[in-house]
């Protein structure tokens, strides 16, 4: 079928026709692995311009156990870290249509924060990814045509802009929908940069992010900005994400590829060991000593065209770390960091650190969801079993439990054990694997719960030496203000569909991306009580945009089970810091905390499996500006229920 | 798309579209009586909106027949040139194409471009769990649980998306536009230079882009 092509656009279309064969790309994607290298004569402008020319994948069965693979082949490493790029045309506070860039509002505080410190360019693309040696490449949508996508860095007081590009493919025969809106997980930035659901734009057309990397409360604390910028500097954040999330579509999307680490550095966590003002010299080597730990799973199949296709399914049976599958990794005796992120798309992981006699190994953890934790947390099978998980009672003992979307900054001390021994990651869950271990694995491990491998070397002289102990205490908390407000969310199974629903709502109303369901005035503080009322058994990783919020009440089955402060039902540890996403397991209730100061603007709270939220559990809320807002929007507010209402009202009438 | 676009359309599916193999294509017959294939008659290469209803129910059946009603108004330049609702008997043991066509008539339903379905009971059944199956026996096989679920497909764009009948009205035909037909470049860029407009106005009201969406 011929492609229609209109003349007005930039050169950005990614070609699927045939000048270049599927052979070919393979053999390119397999030698070099790199974007853009082409035969000379096969360059066109498109080309030259660095899009590569990608087939689109042939269609996959499904319900097949993907591939076999080998153990521990591939080495871990982390994401390659993004280039500061000039950005052309500079950006602007009114979005550039002429230049292509999509509709939005303006960038708010835009005086406060423009020029921007960093600009990021960033383009969804196409490209070819080798989740493991055994492999032929994969069809993957990333970022720059990489997964993971390149890793973003800022810094607090420094405001970055990303440019996020849509070049993904105008047809594609895969299951992802080229269209896209990039949310920053857990940003406090204007709605505009906020990833909105339902402000995705289409092919050829590219979005300014402005993340101004401030601490929230910039109104409050803005008047003497410190070396780390404006904000308060309790409400640090470190290890952020960013992923595509377009209504209905964000599983697919996120399948593909279109996530990625973003990392926020400030005077306490500087980025590298040496000491400084107020730093806490924790490792902190990108790619050396501090390492993103992402974690997703797939089911592949081999396809006629000799690639390996991602198979759209919601679980997968191979777990990746980092893009690999059981990569190794060579640890010296010190301390390490990692940033685990569960990408998901849906399931929970329960993580332990297995020793080489087999018993559980200690991981500290210091950060829930981006945030210091006042003190860190130490989690093992024995005396801190009482740590793990966060919920309820330990499931695996030792274990950490990352459910989708969340992140726990940990830290691993390999000093204590001697050069030549290998630890494992474990997954509790099995994975299909239909090769051997390589290497004798610790009594009554798995391979097919192995996560990953580490091999413990002694440390060479040009290596970073270790960093000094954990201190005790990571930073101080801000006092929680008066609440004003208070609201109830219920994640509930309404007609075998997820739903968010209000008290008052008979059935609950869909994602609407035209109704806020809540209002409330820019600068008040809220109680939300978050409740898993169904007793199903799912897990519903309850994600609110914007600000972190604090715990205050934990519930099971409507009983107050641990509540912040109490010391007769103190708070579960991994619970007590800040977060911004909770797990709400089946029939669980939390009581949280949340401010929404500085912008104003639609937000989003929804459930992070992200089969979840693709199907409606997702609902839309406004922070208005001043009162005048406030009155419009809840008047708005009513809409989708008064006319749920009139509709329940005709069914009962016919009934 | 003008006018004569849409009478000569050839309706092409997506080079990846599953065909068949998801949609089945079980011969159903029509209120009119006529046999019609599903994947070929009825999904192939076309945009339409499914349902699952019967004639009998006295639920939220007529309530959802009274809300494809009103969206067909706001739709119906397109209706039956490339866009079409199915809605499909659950209980094709009971309806026939004459109970349909009476249900269609009373309700005011038997318009162009929509089809009330009947057919094979394995065959409905096999459809059923293909456009709104939750791989859970505990929903899949209760008949209620979908009835007020609308699936929305595109046949020549590969995609599908779903709407809920009882949301507002605006909420569904949003979400059938998100199934819409690729539009160019040119025809998205002319979208959002008026959209722009109307954001700035509403961030002039009230403070914040409130309500103009993609």
């Amino acid at each position: 079928m011929p492609k229609k092509k209109a003349n007005n656009r930039p050169e950005i279309e990614s070609k699927t026709g045939s000048t270049i064969s599927r052979r070919s790309v393979l053999k390119i994607g397999a030698a070099a692995g790199a974007v853009g290298v082409l035969a000379p004569n096969m360059l066109t402008s498109k080309e030259a311009l660095g899009f590569q020319t990608i087939a689109e994948p042939v269609t996959c069965a499904n319900g097949q156990p993907s591939p076999p693979h080998h153990p521990f082949v591939d080495e871990f490493t982390a994401p390659f870290p993004c280039d500061d790029h000039p950005l052309n045309p500079q950006p602007t506070e009114f979005p550039n249509l002429g230049a292509g860039e999509a509709d939005r509002a303006p960038h708010p505080r835009w005086t406060q924060f423009a020029p921007a410190h960093f600009t990021y360019d960033m383009s969804a693309q196409a490209g070819l990814h080798t989740f493991h040696s055994d492999f032929s490449p994969t069809y993957i949508w990333g970022f720059n045509g990489k997964y993971p996508a390149p890793t973003l860095f800022g810094r607090y007081g420094k405001s970055g802009i990303v440019r996020f590009r849509n070049n993904l493919p105008t047809t594609t025969t895969t299951f992802g929908r080229n269209e896209m809106t990039i949310h920053l997980h857990n940003g406090h930035h204007g709605s505009e940069s906020d990833g909105f659901a339902g402000d995705f734009f289409g092919t050829g057309f590219w979005k300014d992010n402005l993340y101004p990397n401030v601490y929230a409360g910039i109104d409050a604390f803005g008047g003497n900005p410190g070396i780390d910028g404006v904000g308060d500097p309790r409400e640090k954040m470190g290890s952020f994400w960013f992923h595509d999330h377009r209504a209905e579509f964000t599983l697919n999307n996120n399948v593909l590829g279109m996530n990625g680490m973003y990392i926020v550095y400030d005077s306490t966590d500087p980025g590298h060991e040496v000491p400084s003002a107020n730093s806490l010299q924790l490792p902190g080597y990108y790619g050396i000593t501090d390492f993103p730990l992402i974690l997703v799973d797939h089911r592949f199949c081999a396809t006629a065209n000799g690639r390996t296709e991602l198979v759209n399914a919601a679980g997968g049976d191979k777990f990746i770390v980092n893009g690999k599958i059981q990569p190794k990794m060579t640890v010296r005796r010190r301390k390490y960091r990692f940033r685990i992120l569960n990408t998901g798309p849906t399931q929970t992981y329960d993580l332990t650190l297995i020793k080489p006699d087999g018993s559980v190994g200690t991981i500290t953890v210091i950060a829930t969801d981006a945030n210091f934790l006042e003190h860190p947390i130490s989690i093992d099978a024995g005396a801190n079993a009482a740590n793990s998980n966060s919920t309820t009672t330990p499931i695996v003992p030792g274990g950490l439990r990352v459910s989708v979307a969340e992140r726990y900054d940990i830290i691993i001390d390999f000093a204590q054990f001697s050069a030549g021994s290998k630890l494992y990651l474990k997954e509790n869950r099995t994975m299909f694997v239909g090769n051997p271990s390589p290497d004798p694995l610790p009594p009554g491990l798995n391979i097919g719960n192995v996560l990953m491998q580490f091999n413990v070397v002694n440390r060479e002289p040009w290596f970073p030496a270790d960093t000094p102990p954990i201190p005790s205490t990571l930073c101080t908390y801000p006092t929680l203000p008066a609440t004003d407000n208070s609201w109830e969310w219920q994640f509930v199974l309404v007609g075998g569909r997820f739903r968010v629903k209000r008290p008052f709502d008979t059935v609950g109303c869909t994602f609407d991306p035209d109704h806020s369901a809540h209002c409330m005035l820019q600068g008040t503080t809220e109680e939300w009580l978050i409740n898993n009322n169904i007793a199903s058994g799912w897990v519903h990783p309850v994600h609110i945009h914007f600000e972190e919020f604090r715990t205050l009440k934990r519930f099971v089955n409507g009983v107050l089970v641990a509540e912040l402060g109490n010391p007769d039902l103190p708070m579960f540890p991994l619970m007590s810091g800040r977060k911004d996403v909770t797990r709400m397991e089946a029939g669980q209730g939390a009581l949280i905390k949340m401010q929404f100061r500085d912008y104003s603007g639609r937000y989003l709270i929804h459930c992070h499996n992200m089969a979840h939220e693709d199907n409606f559990m997702m609902v839309r809320w406004d922070i208005c500006p001043d009162q005048a807002s406030l009155d419009a929007c809840i008047a708005d507010q009513q809409v989708c229920e008064l006319e749920m209402k009139a509709k329940e009202s005709f069914r009962e009438e016919v009934a | 798309m003008d006018r004569r676009e849409l009478l000569t359309r050839v309706f092409e599916p997506h080079p990846a579209s599953p065909g068949t193999t998801r949609y089945t294509n079980a011969v159903l017959r029509n209120q009119n009586n006529e046999a019609v294939k599903f994947y070929d008659d009825l999904i192939r290469g076309k945009q339409c909106v499914v349902n699952f209803m019967y004639a009998e129910c006295h639920g939220s059946c007529p309530a959802v027949t009274q809300t494809l009603k009103t969206i067909y108004r706001e739709l119906k330049d397109r209706m039956g040139k490339d866009l079409f609702f199915y809605s499909i008997t659950t209980k094709p043991e009971d309806d026939t194409p004459a109970a349909l066509k009476h249900y269609a008539e009373t309700r005011n339903a038997d318009l162009p471009g929509w089809y009330f379905l009947t057919g094979d009971p394995y065959d409905i059944k096999t459809i059923r769990f293909r456009l709104f199956g939750m791989d859970h026996p505990g929903f899949d096989d209760d008949l209620t649980l979908h009835s007020s679920y609308l699936r929305i497909i595109n046949d020549a764009r590969n995609s599908w998306g779903m709407a809920q009948a009882f949301a507002s009205n605006r909420n569904i035909l949003k979400r059938i536009a998100w199934q819409d037909p690729p539009k160019s470049y040119g025809e998205r860029v002319v979208e959002a230079r008026a959209r722009q407009v109307l954001i700035e106005q509403e961030v002039k009201k009230y403070g914040y882009r409130r309500d103009v969406m993609s």
